[in-house]
């Protein structure tokens, strides 16, 4: 027999994964002690600095496919990458602050290579915002059977109505895409996705405020909102289907983020009870102090490799639905106990704003609603379990 | 010009620093190791002279155990051509730190040394004071600035010396140790990662240079710095000079 002799990163990884952590630390985070503690950015002249080094150093758009200027990093690469790169007060959200990029939504990949060109590539470049519209008042657990937002053909182009909801950045960025109803008679086969520019006539968004001060999701309506034919992505009725093994893909670096900001907590916490007295003892020594952060330790090494595991699957090829919705599920869950410790143990201080831990709290409890919430995703591995 | 660049495995100066109980050195589980930083600022440094000329070679040299080519991978990644490693498990003194490496100079032959001004593990801020002296080559310490003559074959350093900057010239090949701030090291680029797994990292081992590295130090006992008390005001000099001989003792 040949015992396996256990996981290591590799040497290249672990580095580049060193690198991120080190610009986190000695970049952004200064950064962001100099903007408000609810800033959805980094102020203009700090991110062009930084960013004029990640671009030298060629961290920018890691993720991206290498012909389109990435850097061609896997999925388990991005995993590792981000629990570094979301340990700060924005990385939730906003990992990195955006210095090392952002990402159009990946379903754009199954459009055609003009349609990359066109959209997706000068995103990567410029490192803009972009958004992805699914939801809608008719509810977002279930989008094959709550999509009403309607797309009929005339001529070479495609008229929408309708109104999606709590869709992020809808009213800031250059482009998005939406998911609509071309076939009504055709369940989730009746769905497709297009590529709407900001400003198309017809087209408005409208933000409002939530938990979440940042990101601003917004409600989108669509009057007779002309659409041109060539900006479907996929064939029509494909919408759902050419996005699901991307989306797939996309839940580990997300799951990577909640580990990332979880570890980040728990570390305050631990530092805090180290030095932190009450009734003369340090609360590092009281066994009610000490439970929470070893179930939290235990939870965080959990979460790493439920992560990696799914990564390594989804990278291999395989199938890693269930797994994608066991790292989201546990991730965002084990954040909000965590954080909701580090919060305690800190007492009054851990929901003062001087702390990045207020603004983790709030921003966790969208993790379980977002991207699939916690019951829609418990869904899935018990559907597995009886297949 | 082919410069060669010296690399230090220390603690990572963020990280918290326990002494071992017994005083003999520190306790090193869970300690994340890192370049010296003055040593990052060499081979940056090293770096923008090749990047500047136009050619030549940056060589990096670090002297330790196996696991002092982490350090040196960062260093290739940076940019640096390739590597030498002195193998050697025991603690080192300056002065045979200094002589393992004025040997590997004399079968490199490079032009110009740059060094850390020191290692913020022991400060000792002697090897490359040391190695000049053995090699019977100028020294420039505490660099802030380099300035390189037309034809390549003098420099002028600009030192950082108690209360202001000096500025002197020698003809090369010399040594020059990097002060803090030299210049401001590069992050590690994903392409240089990528590349610097290629790159050469040449063992060598301290019998085939042929040098007594027996210790002339001797480190009796580590004891962690005092913990800070809380301050005090006081209304005059007169009181505070009184107190920093009669509560303190230090003057
Ligand atoms: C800040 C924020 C930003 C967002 N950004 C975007 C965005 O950019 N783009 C986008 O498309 N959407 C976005 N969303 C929407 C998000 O994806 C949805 O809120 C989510 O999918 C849930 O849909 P819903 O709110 O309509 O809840 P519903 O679908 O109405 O569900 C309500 C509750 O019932 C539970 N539930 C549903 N079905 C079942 C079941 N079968 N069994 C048991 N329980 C069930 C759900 O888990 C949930 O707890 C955002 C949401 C928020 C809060
Ligand atoms: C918005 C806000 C308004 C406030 N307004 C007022 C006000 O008007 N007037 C006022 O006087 N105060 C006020 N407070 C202070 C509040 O009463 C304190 O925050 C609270 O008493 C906790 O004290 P602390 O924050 O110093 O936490 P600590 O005493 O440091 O406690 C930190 C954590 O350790 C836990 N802990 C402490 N001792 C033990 C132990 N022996 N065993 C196990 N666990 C322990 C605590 O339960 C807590 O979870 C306010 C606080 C906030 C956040």
């Amino acid at each position: 027999m040949n015992p396996f002799p256990g996981f290591t990163l590799s040497p290249e990884l672990e580095l580049l994964r060193d690198q991120v952590r080190r610009i986190v630390h000695d970049e952004i985070i200064p950064a962001e002690k100099r903007v408000d503690p609810d800033a959805e950015d980094l102020a203009e002249e700090d991110y062009h600095r930084i960013v004029a080094k990640t671009k030298a150093a060629g961290l920018w758009s890691l993720a991206a496919p290498e012909q389109y200027g990435g850097g061609g990093v896997n999925t388990f690469g991005m995993s590792v990458i981000l629990e570094e790169m979301s340990q700060h007060r924005m990385g939730l959200y906003n990992p990195g602050c955006g210095v090392f990029g952002r990402y159009p939504p990946p379903v754009i990949y199954g459009g055609s290579e003009e349609q990359i060109q066109k959209y997706a590539v000068p995103t990567l470049r410029a490192g803009s915002y972009t958004f992805f519209a699914i939801t809608e008042p008719s509810g977002g657990s279930d989008p094959a059977g709550s999509i009403q937002c309607r797309a009929v053909r005339d001529g070479d182009t495609w008229v929408l109505n309708g109104t999606k909801i709590f869709i992020s950045h809808a009213h800031e960025a250059n482009w998005g895409v939406v998911f609509v109803r071309t076939d009504p008679t055709k369940g989730r086969k009746g769905i497709s996705c297009l590529i709407i520019d900001q400003g198309t006539p017809g087209f408005t968004a409208r933000p409002f405020r939530t938990i979440r001060t940042v990101s601003l999701p917004n409600e989108v309506s669509f009057e007779d909102c002309r659409v041109p034919a060539a900006n479907m992505i996929g064939k029509e009725g494909d919408g759902l289907d050419l996005c699901m093994d991307l989306l797939t893909k996309q839940r580990f670096p997300y799951s990577a983020c909640n580990l990332g900001v979880a570890r980040a907590a728990h570390r305050l916490a631990v530092a805090h009870a180290k030095q932190r007295s009450t009734f003369g003892v340090p609360l590092s020594q009281r066994q009610a102090i000490q439970w929470m952060l070893a179930d939290a330790e235990v939870e965080l090494r959990a979460t790493r490799y439920l992560i990696w595991d799914g990564a390594w699957k989804a990278d291999r090829g395989e199938d890693a639905r269930v797994e994608a919705s066991v790292a989201k599920l546990y991730s965002s869950e084990m954040l909000g106990r965590v954080i909701d410790n580090a919060v305690q143990i800190h007492g009054g201080y851990g929901v003062t704003k001087e702390f990045p831990l207020e603004r983790w709290y709030r921003e966790a409890r969208v993790r379980r609603i977002g991207e699939g919430p916690s019951e829609v995703h418990r869904m899935v591995i018990a559907r597995a379990l009886f297949r | 010009m082919k410069t060669l660049v010296t690399v230090k495995r220390v603690p990572d100066p963020e990280s918290t620093i326990r002494v071992k109980p017994d005083g003999s050195g520190i306790v090193t589980e869970n300690v994340k190791y890192v370049i010296n930083p003055f040593d990052e600022i060499a081979i940056e440094e090293a770096l923008r002279i090749k990047e500047k000329q136009g050619g030549g070679e940056v060589v990096l040299v670090s002297i330790g155990a196996k696991v002092v080519s982490e350090q040196l991978r960062t260093g290739l990644a940076m940019g640096a051509d390739r590597a030498i490693f002195v193998a050697c498990e025991q603690e080192l003194d300056s002065l045979a730190v200094a002589r393992l490496l004025a040997k590997i100079v004399e079968r490199e032959n490079p032009e110009l040394l740059v060094m850390g001004k020191q290692a913020i593990d022991d400060d000792a801020n002697q090897a490359g004071q040391m190695l000049a002296a053995l090699l019977g080559w100028p020294q420039a310490t505490f660099a802030s600035k380099l300035e390189f003559s037309a034809d390549q074959k003098s420099v002028q350093v600009t030192r950082e010396v108690d209360g202001g900057l000096e500025t002197i010239g020698f003809a090369l090949p010399g040594v020059i140790t990097a002060d803090l701030r030299l210049n401001e090291p590069r992050y590690a680029s994903l392409p240089g990662i990528m590349k610097a797994r290629k790159k050469e990292i040449k063992e060598i081992s301290v019998s085939e240079l042929g040098v007594d590295i027996t210790s002339r130090l001797k480190i009796q006992k580590l004891t962690p710095p005092a913990k800070k008390q809380g301050g005090k005001k006081v209304e005059t000099v007169q009181a505070l000079v009184d107190l920093l001989h009669t509560e303190a003792k230090v003057i």
